[in-house]
Formats: C-alpha cells, structure tokens, sequence
C-alpha cells in the first residue's frame, strides 16, 4: 500500500474513490501514528468511535453513496462542540464539560463524510501564540520539538505538519489560524468574518472569532472551507450569501490579481531574513504574472493596541457565564455565593486568561469605557476603511505573516511581546477580512509564511492566488 | 497608567476573580505594560470617528420570533454542578 501520511486531502478522496484503499485502513493508519506521536501533545482527545464512522463512511463508498469528504478522518480544534463529547476548550474551567449539542462546523463536516479522529490541543479559551496557555500541556512543533508549533490553534496546526491529519479545524481571533500554519509550514485560511458559522463554538472575542481550516495546500483547503462555510440561522452574524465552489475558483485561470504591498510595513520588518523572504516571495508571484502596486495602510501600526482593548473587553463579557453554577469548574465547599463565584473562577481560568478578563472589565468599567473602548473603536473603523480604500485598487493585500520563525518553549515571558506575534494578522481580524498563510521558504529548517488579505467573500480569489504560489514553489511540499 | 491596589481590587470584584496577594505586584507589572503599549493609541485623533463595534454593517439575520421548543432542562442540568428538581443549586443568599 502507498504511503498513506504525505497525501493530500484531495488525494485521498480519490485514493479512496480508487479503491486503493478504505476509510478504516485511513483511520487505523492515522490513529496509530497519532499513538506514536504522542510526545507532540497534539490530541487533548480521542473520539472513541472514529473506527465505526470510518466503517460506515466504507459501506457509503461501496454502495456509491459517498458524501463530497467521504471518509477522510480530520482533527477538531478542542473549541468546536460535539454533541456528548468533551469539549475543554484548553480549560480546566471546562476539563469535565459534555457538550449537549454540536457546533455547525462539527455538523457540516460530518454530514459531508469525514470521520472525527478526535479534539487538538490549544491555548486556553484559545488566548495565546505559543500554545503554551493550555490546562493539557504545550504542544510541540513536529519541525523542532524544543520549539512552540504557535497558537492558538497550535494542536491542529501540529497535527497537520506532523501527518496525523491531511487537514483539521481552527479558530482564528487575532492570528490564531494564520501564525500556527506559518510556523508549522501548512496552509491555514481565516474566512471573512460571518463566513463560518460560530454556532457551538466556544467564544473569546465575539466580533473577531472566525472558524476557519489548517490543510497541506491551497486546493485542499479550499475544499474543506467550502464544506463549512454558508449561513446559519443559528448565528445572526453570519452571512447570508451564496457560497462558491472555493475549489473551483482557486483552480480558475480567468482571475487576474492585483497585489497590494504595504510598502511603509514591509520596510519596517526588523529581521531582514523575513524580509528577503517577502521579495522573494514576491519574486515568485511577478514570474506568474501577478501584477503588484505599492499601497499605504494609513493607521494600521495601531491594530495591536486597538485588539488587546477590544479583544479583552469582549473576552471579559463572553467569560462571565463560568459562574462555577450551570456547568464547569465548581470549587470546592463554597462559604457563599460570592465565594463560589470567584473561587470557582480563580481555579478554573489559567493566568493569562484571567489577565485578559481584568484587562477588559478595566477597560470596560466606569470612566475608563471612552478613553480605551469606544477609543479601540473608533481606531478599528478607520483600519477598516483603509482597508476598503485599498482595495479600490488591488484585488489582496500581501504581508508577512509573523514578524519571525518559531520560537524556543517558555522563551516569551513578557505578555506584550507574546502579543506582538500577532502583529501582521490582527489587522485582518479588525476590519473581518478574510486571510490565508501559505508557507513561503525557510531559516535554518523553520519555516516561514506569507500571508494574503482579501476583499470581503473573496475567499476564492486568495485561494486561487495562493495556488499559482503553490504552483510556482515547492515549499508546501517540503 | 498605574494600577493602585484599589484598581486592582475594584477589577477583580467586578470580574468575580479571587486574586492571591503573592501573585498581585506580578500581575500589575503585566497589566501595566499591557495598558503602556495599548495607550499607543492616544497618539491618533479619532475626533469625528464613529465607533465601530462589529466588522459588519448589518447584522439582520435574526430569526422569526417564534418559540421553537428547544426547551431540554434536564439534559443541560446534568453538566451542572448541583441541582435539584429543576433547580441549579448555590450557598444560601438570603438568610
């Protein structure tokens, strides 16, 4: 049997429409792996019945009634509800939480055939940039085991570098998709905001999550993200509008690209490899015909502070429900309800998360909610309409995806240059762009991504941007 | 901005968070540099500027208002920590 860990996700759709192998022998291969690979701390869970969906996804294909993903196992970040699962979402707050429902992106992937190999790892209530936030453990990157694999949808993006997955689930808030692919040397896609449903995914900072997907190459991912993507009148907030087939635009030779360099940004990157790495990068985009114009992203240096204002405020109201009385984490022989609740919550939330809450309810409380919250605000519309006149003239904008490679474990003990990890992805998250990190060449065997920002719902152009990377360049491959 | 210990323990009482005293100069140090990069911002005149609270214009999407009966009490009160005939269960608060 061919090796079954370097194939593709669309590979293996047509290995397993070939026959050349099943479902189960798919699920068996990668569950062992997953087994033998235990070390990265990839998995917070197993699902128990992925061997039986593996054999139901088997006799589907024999009688040729096979769904678009028939049969692929995938990984689930431990943020999306499953219906009678565990789902933690990295927090000792939710260790022992059953889901009594599903997330939507949960239903639609397992309506489209995959079989769930079980719930990655991630940075708690998926605040940080190294997953070394997580209740279960860092999360080793697959490329160099002393070194962080990002965050945080930090288990996914390992799991997929690692072959323990050809593709999985993320969640993207600030970069939490874009920066663990750049430095696990995947391919991860951040929609548009609205594009994905939120229904049943855990919340951090309700107008900035975005669901989004971890793959080994452009096509793949958009595949998988035209399984997921579409309205749900589950979530107000997302959007009602037809989804294209992703697949078939990344694939399209009608589109022509216009790409926006933000030259003021990319003079200011402070490590030189990483910018060598963008003109190159671009080098390799101009030989496929791609057309460039240089363009100025007025007040976008201010994203950082303007999200770590936002973000925490949303995070502190979002985080109010673990009361330590429905469900989660209790302590234990509360004296009154006072104490049931801050005990509870003290116990439950890991310290940057409670950082963050306090970080917010400052922000948010009385006489400080004009000078930070309604300050963030008004700088986060004028990133957004820099971002919109920008687009007057190019069809996606092109940026580094992280400032650096991965760095060592428990080397970042400053809160705010942890943060600043997210300093090129952010933006998009602020205005609800959608974004997507390819990998983009090496330093010394770590990888490196650049990222794309599209026009809203022009998810299909950055795949198809991406693609003619891809087809130009090997690094997905290496 | 400086974070005095009456800021830090308004903040913790409205976050329901318990802090312990040996964490506290630590965590102000943290909180402080947060709030020292995110004071960047002043440096930007937004006089003018509306707000922006959510990355899309209209968020119309609701649903009909009509009750769908997904009423499922006793299946959502089986993740709680206590409770009983129905009820979730805290420390007495009135006396």
């Amino acid at each position: 049997m061919e090796d079954l860990s370097k194939l593709s996700l669309i590979e293996q759709i047509n290995g397993l429409k070939a026959r050349k192998f099943s479902s189960l022998e798919l699920t068996e291969f990668y569950l062992k792996k997953i087994d033998q690979e235990k070390a990265l701390n990839s998995f917070i869970s197993l699902n128990e019945n992925a061997l039986k969906e593996a054999k139901k996804s088997d006799e589907k294909i024999a009688k040729n009634k096979n769904s678009s993903l028939e049969g692929i196992p995938i990984a689930h970040k431990d943020i999306f509800c499953i219906k009678d699962q565990i789902t933690t979402c990295g927090s000792k707050m939710l260790e022992n939480f059953v889901s009594p429902y599903s997330s939507t992106v949960y239903e639609k992937l397992s309506n489209s055939g995959t079989v769930n190999l079980g719930k990655t790892n991630m940075d708690e209530f998926a605040m940080g940039s190294s997953n070394e936030t997580s209740f279960f453990g860092s999360v080793l990157n697959p490329i160099d085991p002393q070194r962080v694999p990002g965050g945080s949808s930090g288990g996914s993006a390992s799991a997929v570098a690692a072959n323990l997955c050809s593709f999985a689930t993320g969640t993207d808030t600030g970069g939490s998709i874009r920066q663990p692919a750049a430095f696990c040397g995947i391919t991860g896609i951040k929609p548009t905001y609205g594009r994905v449903s939120r229904w049943g995914m855990i919340a951090f900072a309700s107008s900035l999550d975005q669901g989004g997907i971890f793959a080994k190459n452009a096509l793949d991912a958009a595949l998988a993200l035209e399984n997921i993507a579409g309205f749900d009148e589950k979530d107000s907030t997302s959007i009602n509008k037809k989804v294209p087939s992703f697949l078939n635009e990344a694939k399209s030779k009608d589109k022509e690209h216009i790409v926006g360099i933000p030259k003021d940004i990319i003079e200011d990157i402070k490590d030189d490899k990483v910018k060598n790495n963008f003109y190159e990068s671009l080098e390799i985009l101009k030989k496929s015909g791609v057309k460039v114009k240089e363009i100025d992203l007025k007040n976008i240096q201010y994203s950082l502070p303007v999200y770590y204002v936002i973000a925490p405020a949303e995070c502190s109201a979002n985080l109010s429900r673990y009361d330590g009385v429905r469900y989660g984490h209790r302590c234990e022989n509360p004296k009154d309800l006072e104490d049931l609740y801050e005990r509870s919550r003290a116990e439950g939330f890991g310290e940057e998360v409670k950082k963050r809450i306090l970080i917010g309810t400052y922000c948010l409380s009385a006489g400080y909610y004009d000078a930070y919250y309604i300050k963030a605000q008004k700088i986060r519309n004028l990133i957004k309409q820099s971002f919109i006149n920008a687009f007057k003239e190019v069809s996606s904008i092109m940026m580094p995806t992280c400032a650096n490679v991965s760095f060592k474990l428990n080397s970042i003990q400053n809160p705010v240059e942890m943060y600043e990890q997210d300093i090129y992805t952010i933006p998009a998250n602020l205005a609800g762009l959608p974004a997507i990190s390819i990998p983009s060449g090496k330093i010394k065997k770590l990888p490196l991504g650049i990222q794309f920002i599209g026009n809203y719902l022009e998810e299909g152009n950055l795949f198809n941007l991406s693609n003619k990377f891809q087809q130009n360049s090997n690094f997905h491959n290496e | 901005m400086k974070i005095s210990e009456k800021i830090l323990d308004n903040i913790s009482s409205l976050s329901k968070i318990r802090i312990d005293e040996e964490i506290k100069s630590d965590l102000v140090k943290d909180l402080e540099s947060i709030l020292e990069m995110v004071e960047e911002m002043n440096k930007i005149d937004t006089s003018g500027i509306e707000p922006m609270s959510h990355p899309l214009e209209e968020a119309d999407n609701l649903r009909k208002d009509i009750a769908t009966k997904e009423i499922k009490r006793d299946e959502y009160q089986k993740y709680a920590p206590q409770t009983d005939d129905g009820f979730y269960l805290t420390p007495k608060v009135v006396e």
